[in-house]
Formats: structure tokens, sequence, C-alpha cells
């Protein structure tokens, strides 16, 4: 067949549609769905700004409450709130730069590689993150004179931590490195 | 914009161009349920997309990028029927037309769906009759890339469809 025939072929199915739309369905699903449609990134975002906001806040609280205040409560409390700002600022950034894409699949495409590249960035950081403030708890632990076994105990909170934040950083870079494969082959002259 | 007046325009722009967002279903989804879901992504994505249209396009080009770039992340992540689901239980949104497809082109949709993501985007809309210009836009790479693209898959499909003459399927 010539490419003339296969255009023929094809828009002999404008005539008929493959398919009828069930619409009280697709009403019903869209009603479901709409505010489902909110991405990941948005939700571990907030939820970061949440926790380190209302933890900072807590551990503060509770050491201000206390006779005997500890040094490290106040450290801890102090990296929270920089660890807020700083995920508060960087959501701020992220949001401002989604002007900066064209609307065309190759715009759409380099944007959803910089929000990947964001979520790398983020999941890379707050990894990390949770080295300082294991070492804090364990330091305050310490310094308010409880057992050893509760050191124990933090360590191996911050080691499952750890784990779960490598995988979720694992499957961020995979999507990551799926995109870039995805934008070659759209920008190859092959 | 209410959410009724969002309603009105997908809903005006589903009663024109319906036949667009099928046959891109069609190219990327083979189960009934892979396509009932990839439908239902595309409409979600059309939808939140309403108030950002502009006019400064045709709503066939907006809805060409929407649904295309929908297509793609959603074959990205793999998702393949819903386990939890049974057929029973799911409530269709695409009803199968009972007349009978020619074979020709189920033969087609079947070679489209052997291509790559960008390729099933690019023959699709030159099946359309997108000019290079236009596709140009849509996907963001200049008019020669296109050419080049369009002339390497014209040459694969009418390539395969000699062995469909010869076999006369």
């Amino acid at each position: 067949m010539e490419f003339d025939e296969l255009q023929q072929i094809w828009d002999a199915q404008n005539n008929e549609p493959l398919w009828a739309i069930n619409e009280k369905a697709l009403h019903n699903r869209i009603l479901s769905k709409k505010k489902q449609a909110s991405h990941i990134t948005n939700i571990s975002e907030l939820l970061l700004i949440i926790v380190n906001l209302g933890a900072g806040s807590f551990v503060l609280g509770v050491n201000l409450l206390k006779q005997n205040r500890n040094i490290f409560m106040y450290l801890m409390a102090a990296w929270m709130f920089a660890t807020f700002l700083y995920s508060l600022l960087s959501r701020i950034r992220r949001i401002k730069g989604t002007r900066r894409f064209d609307r065309s699949m190759h715009g759409d495409l380099n944007h959803a590689i910089s929000v990947a590249t964001y979520q790398v960035r983020l999941s890379q950081i707050m990894r990390w993150n949770i080295f300082p403030i294991g070492a804090l708890s364990i330091l305050s632990a310490w310094q308010g004179g409880k057992l050893f076994w509760v050191a124990i105990l933090i360590g191996i909170a911050v080691a499952l931590v750890w784990y779960a934040g490598n995988w979720e950083h694992s499957i961020y870079k995979t999507r990551k490195r799926e995109l870039e494969i995805l934008q070659k082959k759209l920008e190859t002259k092959d | 914009m209410t959410e009724k007046e969002q309603l009105t325009i997908l809903e005006k722009w589903l009663g024109l161009h319906k036949g667009l967002i099928f046959k891109i279903v069609r190219a990327y989804a083979v189960s009934v349920m892979d396509q009932d879901d990839l439908f239902q992504e595309i409409i979600i994505r059309v939808w939140h997309s309403i108030p950002t249209f502009r006019n400064e396009s045709a709503a066939t080009t907006w809805l060409y990028r929407i649904s295309l770039n929908t297509a793609i992340s959603w074959t990205r992540k793999e998702r393949k029927h819903y386990q939890a689901e049974t057929l029973d239980h799911v409530q269709h949104i695409l009803l199968e037309n009972k007349t009978p497809v020619d074979e020709r082109l189920l033969w087609l949709y079947k070679e489209i769906y052997k291509l790559d993501e960008i390729d099933r985007s690019v023959i699709l809309l030159l099946l359309d009759g997108f000019s290079y210009k236009e596709m140009a836009a849509i996907l963001g790479i200049s008019e020669s890339n296109v050419g080049v693209k369009i002339n390497r898959i014209k040459k694969q499909l009418t390539g395969k469809s000699k062995n469909y003459d010869y076999y006369g399927i």
C-alpha cells in the first residue's frame, strides 16, 4: 500500500466513530477524579512544610515548658525551622518556574524533567536531613539522661527512614531518566 | 471561570472533537480497561486545562497537545489493567460501536502501536492532516526534524503494508 491509501483508510473512520461516550459515567468520573489530580510533588512539599513546622514548634514548646532545658532540643527545633523555610522557598521558586516552559510537547517534557530534577534534589536533601535530626535526637536523649536503648531505638528509626528515603529517591531518579530518554527521542534527527 | 462554564466548554469540545481523542486512545492503549482509563485521564487533563486556553491556537491543536502528552505520560507509567476492579464493577465510559470496522484500519492501528511513543504522536498528527508547521509547534521541535521523522515513519509503514498486501489478510 502507498501512503495515500493508508491515509484513505484512516480518514474513513471519521464517518464512524470508534466509540460512543457514556456521558453519565464520564461526568461521575470527572467529579470524583478532579480533586485527585494534584501532583505528588505538591503533596510531598506540603507534607515537608507542615511536618517540619509542626515538629519544630512542638520540640521548641516542650523544651520551653521543661525545667531542665536541653540545648540539643533547641538546635533540633532550629534545624526543623530551617528545613521548613527551605521547603517553603523551594516550593515558591518551583511554582514561579512553571511559567518558563512553552506550550508544546517539548516544553511539557522540559517542564516534567525540571519537576523530576526538583524531586530528585529534594528527596536527596531530605534523605541526608535524617542524619542531623537523628544525631540531635540521640544527643538530646543523652543530655536528658535517657537510657542507652533509647539511643539504639533512635538509631534504628534513622536507618529505616534512610532506607525508605533511598527507595523513594531511586523512584524519582528512574522517572527522570525515562523522561530524558523521551526528550532525546523527540529531539533526535534520525 | 466557574465549574459550570468549564463543563460546558468540555462538553462542546467533546461533541466536536471526540473522534480526535478516540484515535489517540486507540493508538496508545490496547485493552478495553486501558482505553477507558486513558480516555478518562485525557478528559481530566483537558478539563483542568480549559481555564488556561486563550484562543491563541485552535481547539483541535490544543486538544491534540494535551491528549498526546497525557497519552505519553500514561504509557510511561505502564498502568495496565486494574487488578482490583473487575469488569462487572466498572462503569465503562467508552461504549463500543457495533458497526464492523475495516480490517485494514485495525492493522494500521496495530502498526502505529508498535512505534515508539514519539513516533506515534508524529504519525497521528500527520494522518489527521496537521501541517509540518503545526506539528512542529505541537511537538516543540523544528520543521526539518518533523520532516525527517515523517519520512522515516512513512517508509516504515508503507514497507510493512507490502507484507500485508502479500499475505492478503
